[in-house]
């Protein structure tokens, strides 16, 4: 034990001496934080919308009053003949509409009139949400003229749980401490972990009588406790930025993150015994560690849409857990009875990391 | 005179010997050409992949305390468009709430025992939709989409069908199937050059630094502008090569359509190149080994990939960092290639996005000349 800890306050003096890696522990990461809150929103606010009216009657100006009176959509001016070609195409406007001669007489007569509308797909997503605000616009203004009932014999009550007022950060970002918290603490330790090769320093480690496990658990201890100090400073960054913090009993979360941090500074010094540079070292942590947490954990697109082979892959990335566990309670506010399983999966993927790691050490040293 | 001067010392003289130099030290590093290889191909697939905003099969758990054919109708019309799917029928309220809670399903609707007795006595019949609303952005188009089914069921039900007066045609331009990979893939492309371009540049000219090899450069005499144009000129060759590559495999892989004009494409392309090989010198002479380049280069990319509108739709950012995402030149990259590939337009649209890219080329690649030859001296 003792020698854990001496290790540890080794490990704790060195790096504090290095400024480059002090700027990656604590910069890197709100910097992250920051960008991933702010800059990752899906939903687009203010749509450019163009619309072309040939019909002179008062109802098609109605419907055009509602479009760009809901706060959903933008006027953009614009001239032209058409507004695929002269507004989408230019990338100025999101969608386009076409209301056709005689609208209003049409109405007025009980005939059907069609409007064309043109929606820029390029973004799936908001063309989506496009089509979806279109469609409300315009079932909202045959409501209100009395072209069709207003009493429909069902009437849909829908309750957003949650998230009523579908605020995005509150999805990206308990997500994005998640991913941040895996890339750091794990990227420092694999570079603390490769120093000790690159200058030979693991040569007199291997010589001394500290024993592989002792070795190991002392550099992880350290960057528990500093990526435990990283973990403390983003989530009050989150409450002052974004304005989130625990919903219910914070225990489960707590007890999460000690075991995600363990994985996570356990799969740093994995990939440090196995590399030799600390430019492989960052590579692999990158291809390794980053993409994964990023692409497998659900933390901006769900996870349900990942195609089916690599899904399998999700289920193995300590990230993808993690985040659901940080969703769980910081919006939904689960507690113990729900999510008690998660940290056991975690504390499963952090031993079996440090099992790696350390088959990987002794296979370095020499049989006495 | 001086135009044949000039072509004497790049085809017979030390420009050619050190391009030479260049490309055989490239070709001979093995992990170089797999940098350049290897992770942008996975890279592609992965985010082709893994990333899609698609909603759909939303886990749909029904509590039908009616239990008559309407009720069955009105479930059935809420999952014949794969938005939902059934995963569950539960016989009373509190087990469906707690279903919602646990997360286990992601949307619930609750069908009143007078469901069908409201419907036939000619009153309103009321059902609750609860929608789990963790994912804000699934949830609204979960919700739209809900919303417009059932109003739809119940125009049917009607005694004379309403026939709808406006009927919308709803066209997607560019993207008619509404293939998600579509949105991404162009972005990777973009993300994919500008991470190979900038790590490949510094580690080039770095590791000449690190090996103590650019002294003895400097000693022969070769101007520092002849070194720089020698080192750019090939790494320039291969990236041109790398978009190619990531181009076969968009279009392999994921069927990309390619509608506008390919070599405006290879014109767009290598000004970016410039953007990122200068950014790559830049950053190889602000640090002092591969390490430190390694390191600072993820203060680099972070922002630039964030800000670029690759993973997320600009338009909807905060005012702020879409302000900030001008500065970014990756954005107008990847605006270019999603209008090539997606839109097909050509320069009378793109020419603001070119100009601009342009302007960032010269300037970064002046400004990182300058730093590279203050160096030298």
């Amino acid at each position: 034990m003792k020698k854990v800890l001496a290790q540890c306050k080794k490990e704790l003096a060195q790096f504090v001496r290095d400024r480059l890696t002090l700027a990656l522990a604590f910069v890197l990461p709100l910097l992250s934080l920051l960008l991933f809150g702010f800059a990752i929103r899906l939903e687009i606010k203010h749509i450019a919308l163009v619309v072309q009216n040939f019909d002179t009657g008062l109802m098609s100006y109605d419907l055009v009053d509602r479009f760009y009176n809901n706060g959903q959509f933008d006027a953009h001016k614009w001239s032209g003949t058409h507004p695929l070609k002269d507004a989408l195409d230019k990338g100025f406007a999101k969608a386009g509409i076409i209301i056709p001669p005689e609208f209003t007489r049409e109405l007025r007569q009980g005939h059907n009139a069609h409007v064309q509308v043109f929606v820029d797909a390029t973004d799936v997503n908001n063309a989506r949400v496009i089509k979806n605000s279109v469609i409300g616009t315009i079932n909202g203004f045959l409501q209100d003229n009395k072209l069709i009932p207003v009493n429909l014999p069902i009437k849909s009550e829908i309750r957003l749980w949650f998230n009523p007022g579908r605020r995005e950060s509150l999805y990206i970002v308990p997500g994005g401490i998640a991913v941040v918290l895996w890339i750091f603490p794990s990227l420092l330790a694999s570079l603390a972990m490769v120093r000790e090769k690159e200058s030979g320093t693991i040569l007199q480690v291997y010589a001394s009588s500290i024993t592989a496990v002792e070795f190991l658990a002392g550099k992880i201890l350290a960057y528990l406790i500093i990526s435990g100090g990283m973990a403390a400073f983003l989530i009050f960054c989150a409450n002052l930025f974004f304005n989130i913090w625990f919903i219910g009993d914070p225990m489960p979360y707590l007890v999460g993150l000690l075991f995600f941090l363990f994985s996570s500074v356990s799969f740093g010094v994995l990939i440090g015994t196995g590399m030799n540079t600390q430019n492989s070292a960052v590579q692999t942590v990158g291809t390794a560690g980053f993409l994964p947490a990023m692409l497998f954990s659900g933390y901006i697109y769900p996870i349900r849409n990942v195609v089916y082979p690599l899904s399998l892959i999700t289920t193995i990335v300590p990230t993808r857990w993690f985040v659901q566990l940080s969703r769980d309670s910081f919006v939904r506010g689960s507690g113990w009875i729900y999510d008690w399983y998660l940290p056991l999966i975690l504390a499963v993927s952090g031993a079996a990391f440090f099992y790696f790691a350390y088959a990987n050490m002794s296979k370095m040293q020499l049989k006495v | 005179m001086k135009i044949i001067s000039i072509i004497e010392t790049v085809l017979g003289g030390r420009l050619l010997a050190l391009m030479t130099k260049e490309t055989r030290q490239i070709l001979r590093d093995k992990q170089l050409l797999f940098l350049l290889t290897f992770p942008p191909i996975v890279q592609i697939c992965l985010y082709g992949f893994a990333l899609s905003p698609d909603v759909q099969d939303l886990r749909l758990a029904v509590a039908d305390e009616c239990k008559t054919y309407k009720s069955r109708e009105l479930t059935s019309a809420l999952v014949e468009n794969r938005v939902f799917k059934m995963t569950g029928a539960f016989d009373n309220l509190s087990s469906l709430m707690k279903s919602v809670e646990r997360g286990n399903v992601d949307a619930g609707l609750v069908i009143p025992p007078d469901f069908d007795r409201e419907i036939s006595q000619g009153k309103q019949a009321t059902v609750q939709l609860i929608i789990d609303a963790v994912d804000a952005n699934t949830a609204g188009i979960s919700q739209g989409y809900a919303t417009q089914m059932i109003q739809k069921y119940g125009q049917g039900l009607v005694s004379n069908p309403i026939t709808m007066p406006v009927t919308s045609q709803v066209t997607y331009a560019y993207n008619p199937g509404l293939i998600s990979s579509w949105f991404f893939v162009p972005g990777v492309l973009g993300v994919v050059l500008t991470l190979t371009g900038i790590l490949v540049s510094s580690v080039t000219l770095v590791k000449e630094k690190d090996s103590g090899t650019l002294e003895q450069l400097l000693m022969t005499p070769a101007d520092s502008w002849e070194i720089l144009v020698a080192k750019i000129v090939p790494l320039f060759i291969l990236l041109n090569a790398n978009v190619l590559l990531a181009l076969a495999v968009g279009k392999l892989m994921f069927n990309l359509p390619f509608r506008g004009n390919f070599l405006i494409y290879m014109f767009v392309s290598d000004i970016y190149i410039f953007v990122v090989i200068s950014i790559g010198i830049f950053l190889a002479t602000s640090s002092k080994n591969q390490r430190q380049a390694i390191l600072t280069s993820f203060f680099i990319n972070l922002p630039l990939i964030q800000l670029s509108g690759a993973l997320s739709p600009i338009e909807s950012m905060p005012d702020f960092f879409r302000l900030l995402s001008y500065l970014n030149p990756l954005r107008y990259y990847i605006q270019c290639i999603r209008h090539i590939l997606l839109k097909g337009v050509g320069f009378e649209v793109m020419w603001g996005d070119i100009l601009v890219l342009a302007c960032a080329a010269i300037v970064l690649s002046l400004s990182s000349a300058a730093r590279f030859r203050k160096q030298l001296s």
